[in-house]
């Protein structure tokens, strides 16, 4: 029992990431309205920034949160700019083999620049922990998960009382409201991008203590965050905690009961994004 | 026909390769013998490719097929044979295409791409998992006909080469053509015209996994090792699909041109770069679908469907 | 003469909406039938369930005395059902020609390429289209789509057909040539069954018309006898008040 509730536990804290990545995915897809195969990257791109400051400059992965954030933000703007914007009038599967080419690029320009290995940053508390009657809370899962909730929070006051909120609100249910709203779209849409790459920017930090750097851990989140959205339901955003929740749980499930659990984890990702999109086809009249 | 004007430079082509290893190439000869090696093996993959994406489906489960095919030969070569064990691969990629089609049917362009990404991951995973398949460690496959003739597994690539290149042929010549266009350019409309879409969907599929699942079956013999992460990776379903995209869409032309252009250039960077060479592949991708979104063909006159 | 097309008791929901509501009608041997009514009477549904794009809730569908209620969209083209969508969607990458092809070749199984090919080339000339054979379909102007859809429909070789507002945005002698078609169409030996919102097309072209409104049919008869009624005068003026 207690072994469950702890697995629980552990799951339940690294929901809050998943969440936030996840949560980006479904911004750049409810609002810019683009199915973004190269999320993950911004989010592999945090985490090397994370590891990069600390093992060249000693600096704490906290300090690369703000640092993660307002840069991510910034290539995402680039890359909205120069690639998503040109092939947003394009049929959908263009815009998926563009953002998948680039997932492609970065990941293996990382690969070429940092080879394979997976780069962990440990900071002097990385393997802290804090007790809880019989169960074990790891303080830097813990922290990512407040940390996540309370960006996850930012962004629903932002959404809810900004101007620029209403207009990315208004542009996810109608395409055409911004311009009655008295803003360019086209600014709307940049926005909603950057903001989406910088949450996976600073979720990519909290990992890089977590679990670790590589060219390819952003792919692995990618696919992670569409089988959220794709449970969740595509343009909602509000589902989007909840169904982090239960993946996150079930990977914990997983990986803990199941024998080889380890390697099986990311199986149940994919497994539940398989089905969502097929029960979701075959749900429809 | 117009189809018939392309004849020519396949028929050139498809001799180049069949008569390479008589060519005088000196000591250059056995690198460009792998090199046609692999060429043929990954232009038929992007055909197989090529011909699933005309009823609109983007498959992104051909490195799944391959994977598929690499480890049904490569677990019964040594009991049965080269021949029908590379046979019998095949029918494991069609199984497993059939599988596919069979649940995502009413799944159209992206959400078919994403739902055959899970697909072809779940199967990645399972393969490093299983026991039987070697697991992380991998599985040895014994060499073509016994090893007794060296030149086995070059021609093997051919006759895949040669499969692909005419199923392609066949499906651009014949009915299926427009029952394929209809499917791709507007199912519903398709099915009201008594085109049967679920079945030229799930042929096309079966089709082209086919034909994945022999070149999986022989690059396995061809390595003599097969890995999952080798088998099953992303980068072959990237290459199957960036292939055609740049050589030119819904064509055997466009495949063949972009598989002679796109492997060689990446056989050639090879000997530089061991790991990454895909940064290429997703620049052309980007550079492609910004720039010439009708593929290399596509340029040299109207596109038909 | 026997009933070409049947329906009997059809239903339809939509989440909240109940769509079509116990629709009975039938079209009989070659005859032209229109089907009016106002905006949201469900028109549009019954076509649909029709061609066999939806499924319904409840009810049949006979066509040519067979039950095809459950039977996919291509069976029904096979068993003889045409339909001409509203909206046009044509295979914009293949040519007009082409896009008739694929009605010709798949319309009804069995037919050899040669067969298809002449069939192809009646139907271009039936609908004008030849000039405009080799044309890219996605590079025609409005009229030529209508045509285009229309002819596509035909190619399949439908022994009922079912057209969904074909005359709309059509110029009054463009319109006069489609009803004329029509008819030519009907003297062939097709029953047709069509959706329509302009009442000089209805009168001029139907034998006999049925009046939907909110999902029900509310009348039915020649055009002078329901354009009486008073039921009918309220659905589509009454309204408003």
């Amino acid at each position: 029992m207690e072994l469950l509730l702890q697995t629980l536990l552990n799951g339940l804290l690294m929901s809050g990431v998943y969440a936030l990545v996840a949560t980006g995915l479904a911004l750049s897809l409810g609002v810019v309205g683009i199915v973004n195969f190269a999320h993950g990257e911004f989010l592999m791109m945090g985490a090397f920034l994370s590891y990069l400051f600390f093992a060249l400059q000693g600096l704490d992965p906290l300090f690369s949160l703000g640092l993660a954030f307002l840069a991510a933000f910034l290539v995402g703007g680039l890359v909205y700019q120069g690639l998503i914007r040109p092939v947003l009038p394009a049929p959908e599967l263009n815009q998926m083999l563009l953002t998948f080419g680039l997932s492609i690029l970065l990941q293996n320009l990382a690969l070429l620049l940092f080879g394979a290995d997976t780069r962990v940053v440990a900071p002097s508390y990385q393997a802290a922990t804090l007790t809880l009657g019989p169960f074990f809370l790891g303080a830097v899962p813990l922290g990512a998960f407040m940390l996540s909730l309370g960006l996850l929070f930012l962004l629903q006051v932002f959404l809810t009382r900004s101007r620029l909120g209403l207009a990315m609100r208004a542009v996810a249910q109608n395409r055409l409201a911004p311009g009655l709203l008295g803003i360019e779209a086209d600014q709307v849409y940049l926005l909603a991008f950057g903001l989406a790459a910088a949450l996976a920017g600073v979720a990519g930090v909290m990992l890089s203590v977590i679990l670790y750097a590589s060219p390819t851990v952003g792919f692995i989140f990618t696919l992670k965050s569409f089988a959220i959205v794709a449970l969740a339901g595509l343009g909602n955003l509000k589902g989007v905690v909840p169904a982090a929740l239960v993946l996150a749980l079930a990977e914990a499930l997983v990986s803990t009961y199941l024998p080889g659990g380890g390697g099986l984890v990311e199986a149940v990702f994919f497994l539940v994004l398989f089905l969502a999109l097929v029960g979701r086809a075959w749900r429809s009249p | 026909m117009r189809e018939l004007s392309h004849l020519p430079f396949l028929s050139f082509f498809l001799l180049l390769f069949a008569l390479l290893p008589f060519l005088p190439l000196g000591i250059w000869g056995a690198f460009l013998l792998d090199v046609g090696f692999f060429i043929q093996l990954f232009t038929a993959m992007a055909l197989s490719w090529d011909l699933v994406a005309r009823t609109g489906q983007l498959s992104l489960a051909h490195g799944a097929f391959f994977g598929l095919g690499a480890y049904g030969a490569g677990l019964l070569a040594p009991h049965v044979g080269t021949l029908p064990a590379l046979v019998f691969g095949a029918f494991v990629a069609g199984a497993g295409a059939l599988l596919l089609g069979s649940v995502t049917l009413r799944l159209h362009g992206l959400y078919f791409a994403i739902a055959s990404l899970a697909f072809s991951e779940v199967l990645r995973t399972l393969a490093l998992k299983l026991a039987f398949t070697g697991g992380p460690i991998g599985l040895p496959v014994p060499p073509p006909f016994g090893g007794v003739w060296p030149l086995a597994a070059y021609y093997l690539s051919f006759g895949v080469l040669l499969l692909a290149t005419a199923l392609s042929l066949w499906a651009e010549w014949s009915p299926f053509r427009l029952a394929q266009a209809a499917t791709r350019q507007s199912e519903a409309v398709a099915r009201v015209l008594g085109v049967r879409v679920v079945r030229v969907k799930l042929w096309s599929l079966l089709l082209g996994s086919l034909v994945a699942g022999l070149s999986g079956g022989v690059y396995g013999m061809k390595t003599l090792f097969l890995s999952p992460y080798d088998a099953f990776s992303l980068g072959r379903a990237v290459e199957a699909l960036v292939i055609p995209i740049f050589g030119g869409l819904y064509s055997t032309l466009g495949p063949l041109v972009g598989g002679v252009v796109l492997v060689g250039l990446e056989q050639a960077l090879r000997l530089w770069i061991k790991e990454g060479y895909l940064v290429v592949y997703g620049a052309i991708l980007i550079l492609v679908i910004l720039f010439l979104p009708r593929g290399l063909v596509g340029l040299l006159g109207r596109r038909r469907g | 003469m026997g009933k070409a097309l049947e329906v009997i008791g059809l239903s339809k929901r939509f989440l909240g909406l109940q769509a079509l509501k116990e629709v009975s009608l039938h079209l009989e041997e070659g005859e032209i039938l229109a089907v009016i009514g106002p905006n949201g009477a469900g028109k549009s549904t019954l076509l649909n369930l029709l061609s066999g794009l939806i499924k319904p809730d409840q009810g049949r569908i006979l066509l040519l005395g067979r039950d095809i209620s459950h039977l996919p969209p291509e069976t029904r083209t096979h068993l003889g059902l045409g339909r001409a969508f509203q909206i046009v969607q044509p295979f914009p990458e293949l040519s007009v020609r082409e896009n008739l092809l694929v009605g010709a070749l798949f319309g009804k199984p069995g037919l050899k390429r040669k067969e298809a090919e002449a069939w192809v080339a009646e139907v271009l000339d039936l609908t004008g289209l030849a000039p405009r054979a080799e044309a890219l379909a996605g590079e025609l102007t409005l009229l030529e789509d209508k045509r285009l859809e229309l002819a596509r429909a035909l190619a399949t070789r439908p022994k009922v057909l079912l057209l969904d507002e074909v005359m709309a945005g059509l110029r009054p002698k463009e319109a006069e040539e489609a009803v004329a078609l029509v008819r030519r169409i009907r003297d062939s030996g097709v029953s047709v069954l069509f959706i329509e919102h302009l009442m000089p097309v209805v009168r001029a072209l139907a034998d006999r018309v049925v009046v939907l409104d909110h999902g029900e049919v509310i009348a039915e008869g020649t055009y002078e006898k329901v354009a009486q009624e008073e039921r009918v005068r309220e659905a589509y003026l009454g309204r408003r008040a």
